[in-house]
């Protein structure tokens, strides 16, 4: 379960009136500009509400009151559960919890050589259970794709290789309908039904909206979840300079209409379903066009401008942690993950994601999995804070250990350090450079490899019951017979 | 006003990045008395070309080429292609390039930038646009004598109409006249190979590179 809370106050850059301004300027694109909807059955839940629709050229106008009613209606506070109890998390504005990976990454960073290459289903597998391993990981998502199957198939396959390697929560893409109703399908058969589901709900959906200002057929995935009022978290990004303006405040009001016509779209269909709120802007690289994740704006949008805006709102949000830019676990790829973790530690942002990314999100990296996770226990230790109550000003101890005295042996130390006073930690090291030389000058990225293959060999999570085995492997086999058209 | 001071003017507008600014430099050329196919060859292209190295060098940036590159399409449209069309001549380019985002896909800023990349590095560009259906790509193909026809697909749900493409290609029986390249996030190398395309980027210049190797420009 881990994460935590942030102690003490958020970064805060943005004062109401801004924060006000960015909502109303939303409010107005949604209203006079409006969005793109290529969906017919998204179309017909704006229209039905009383949204302005130009069927010719499929834009839909969202008046104002449906936005409001709809932040209302979106719950503050919401679970996601594990297949495991003991792994549930509270979704609402105030805890902190970090994930692993994203999205399918189409390569991944062999664990032996180094290189990149396309991942299958077993390095799907083995990233899952790295990640149920991970302590700090609280969810997972994944930082491999399975491409030994076919295509239509991808998602299916990779939820249930989720569902029998681990006992964490799961955030994970379901796009388009079809796909959301047989995840949704195999969900209910782990948790033991549909009802059951609902009550302790294994899985959220993650969903882009595409910037800028449109919604899909692959976005009728939300009205599935929504239906049966299963947790979503979104992740509208309008790339600043080409997908959005490049001032990063026109930007964001391309990703916050992603969001609101989203949070919109779910409450019309069932008021009160969970959803977690997301405004990022990612800088258009301007030399490459890529969407560049270590860029200060990135850090700065998923972090500040998320969790304000989320907070303006009422509501959950997810963001980042990890997402190096660099193609190798390198110094730059540590400055941007950490940069990431911090910015979005400390704006208390409440679901981060996609630590063991690397290459902009190329590929996904065994190394960087477990090098965040020791970046997220460093988050964690300075979002906790200090308290200072009597027994931490420790007076009494000071008189009696006295000048030029030690405090190494005193009960108070063993109990503070027990405690977690001083953080420990698993992965990086102190070492004087004397017993770093004599100890083989190892590269931290090749400890981390170490402690990964040592997870791969010896973490195997709770296996499901063999009739739940048996189960999702017909509803796989079902969907193969329903949508597989390929060769 | 001396000729070359004209050519000048319309080189400075392309590198100006503004669109108006060229249409304009460009009507005046024109009425000065130059010749269409110079006004492109002598004052459009050798800013574009300028902007290009500039972009190299890291001093300017894909913003610029895509800016330049629009505002000399919008002249060439606007005002130098009606003039050819006149005397019945035809600019010289380096290729023909048909590129989109292939059917049920409505991603298409990545696809945006390769195509004003190559529009600023000399070819001809027809933009289908997004969500193209597999049979306008062929259609365009044989209706312009393509010699490349360049795919982009986001989705992962998508990515596999590029196979549908090329598949249709090979059924028109216009495979074998094009190079066919592939693009976007999912595509990889592999991918490109399996298909049996003629190229993959993983970058909108690395795009350009590939086209123009292809068309054995390098």
């Amino acid at each position: 379960m881990p994460g935590g809370v942030l102690r003490g106050k958020r970064l805060t850059f943005l004062s109401n009136d801004e924060l006000q301004r960015i909502h109303e300027t939303t409010v107005e694109v949604l209203e006079n500009v409006g969005i793109k909807s290529f969906s017919d059955s998204i179309t017909k839940v704006f229209a039905d509400a009383g949204a302005e629709v130009d069927p010719k050229n499929k834009i839909v106008k969202i008046p104002e009151n449906i936005v409001k009613e709809a932040l209302k209606k979106a719950p503050k506070r919401f679970i996601l559960c594990g297949r495991n109890p003991k792994n549930d998390i509270i979704i609402d504005n105030e805890r902190i919890y970090f994930g692993m990976g994203g999205t399918p990454t189409p390569y991944i960073r062999d664990i032996e050589t180094g290189e990149f290459r396309r991942p299958t289903r077993k390095d799907f597998a083995d990233a899952t259970r790295l990640g149920d391993a991970l302590p700090n990981m609280s969810f997972l998502m994944t930082i491999a794709g399975a491409f030994d199957v076919p295509y239509e198939l991808e998602y299916l396959y990779e939820y249930e290789i989720l569902f029998n390697n681990t006992e964490k929560p799961i955030v994970y893409p379901a796009p388009g309908a079809e796909i959301a109703k047989y995840a949704l399908k195999m969900a209910s058969i782990v948790a033991g039904g549909e009802e059951e589901l609902r009550k302790r709900p294994i899985l959220s959906l993650y969903g882009e909206p595409p910037p800028p200002l449109m919604i899909t057929e692959t976005d009728e995935n939300l009205i599935e979840y929504a239906r049966l009022g299963i947790p979503i978290a979104l992740g509208p990004t309008a790339m600043a300079g080409s997908t959005g303006p490049i001032t990063l405040a026109g930007a964001a009001i391309i990703s916050n209409a992603g969001s609101l016509t989203a949070i919109s779209l779910v409450q019309l269909i069932n008021p009160g379903s969970p959803i977690l709120y997301a405004c990022w802007v990612a800088a258009t690289d301007p030399r490459t066009g890529r969407h560049a994740y270590g860029s200060p704006e990135f850090a700065f949008s998923t972090s500040v401008i998320n969790s304000q805006m989320a907070h303006y709102y009422g509501l959950p949000c997810f963001g980042f942690a990890g997402c190096p830019d660099s193609n190798y676990p390198d110094a730059q790829a540590g400055a941007e993950a950490m940069m990431m973790t911090l910015m979005n530690t400390l704006s208390g942002v409440n679901l981060m994601h996609d630590c063991g990314y690397i290459a902009g999100g190329d590929a996904g990296s065994m190394e960087m999995a477990v090098i965040c996770d020791e970046i997220c226990g460093i988050a964690l230790k300075i979002a906790r804070g200090i308290d200072v109550n009597d027994e931490t000003l420790a007076f009494d101890i000071i008189r009696e250990v006295g000048p030029c005295g030690h405090f190494l042996s005193h009960k108070h130390t063993l109990k503070f350090l027990e405690k977690g006073e001083i953080y420990i930690p698993k992965l990086f090291k102190r070492l004087s450079k004397d017993e770093w030389i004599k100890t083989g000058k190892k590269k931290i990225h090749e400890v981390a490899r170490e402690t990964a293959k040592k997870i791969l060999k010896e973490h195997f999570p709770e296996p499901l019951p063999k009739d739940v085995q048996q189960k999702l492997t017909s509803v796989l086999k079902q969907a193969e017979e329903k949508l597989r058209t390929s060769k | 006003m001396a000729l070359n001071d004209v050519l000048n003017e319309v080189k400075e507008a392309v590198l100006s990045f503004d669109s108006e600014k060229t249409v304009e430099a460009v009507k005046k050329a024109l009425k000065a008395g130059l010749n269409p196919i110079d006004i492109i060859e002598k004052g459009i292209t050798p800013g574009l070309q300028i902007v290009g190295k500039k972009f190299e060098e890291g001093e300017l940036f894909l913003m610029h080429l895509v800016a330049a590159g629009e505002a000399a399409k919008k002249a060439i449209d606007q005002v130098i292609q009606p003039e050819l069309l006149k005397s019945g001549s035809e600019r010289k380019t380096l290729g023909k390039v048909v590129i989109g985002t292939v059917a049920g896909d409505i991603h298409d800023i990545g696809k945006n930038i390769v195509a004003a990349l190559l529009f600023a590095a000399g070819f001809e560009v027809y933009d289908l646009g997004k969500d193209v259906p597999t049979s306008e790509f062929v259609k365009k193909a044989k209706e312009v004598n393509a010699d490349v026809v360049a795919l982009s697909a986001l989705l992962s749900t998508t990515l596999p109409v590029q196979k549908e493409v090329i598949d249709a290609l090979k059924a028109a029986g216009i495979r074998e006249k094009v190079k066919v390249i592939v693009g976007g996030a999912p595509a990889t190398k592999e991918w490109a190979e399996k298909i049996g395309a003629d190229g993959y980027a993983a970058t909108a210049t690395e795009a350009v590179t590939v086209v123009k190797k292809l068309l054995n420009f390098d």
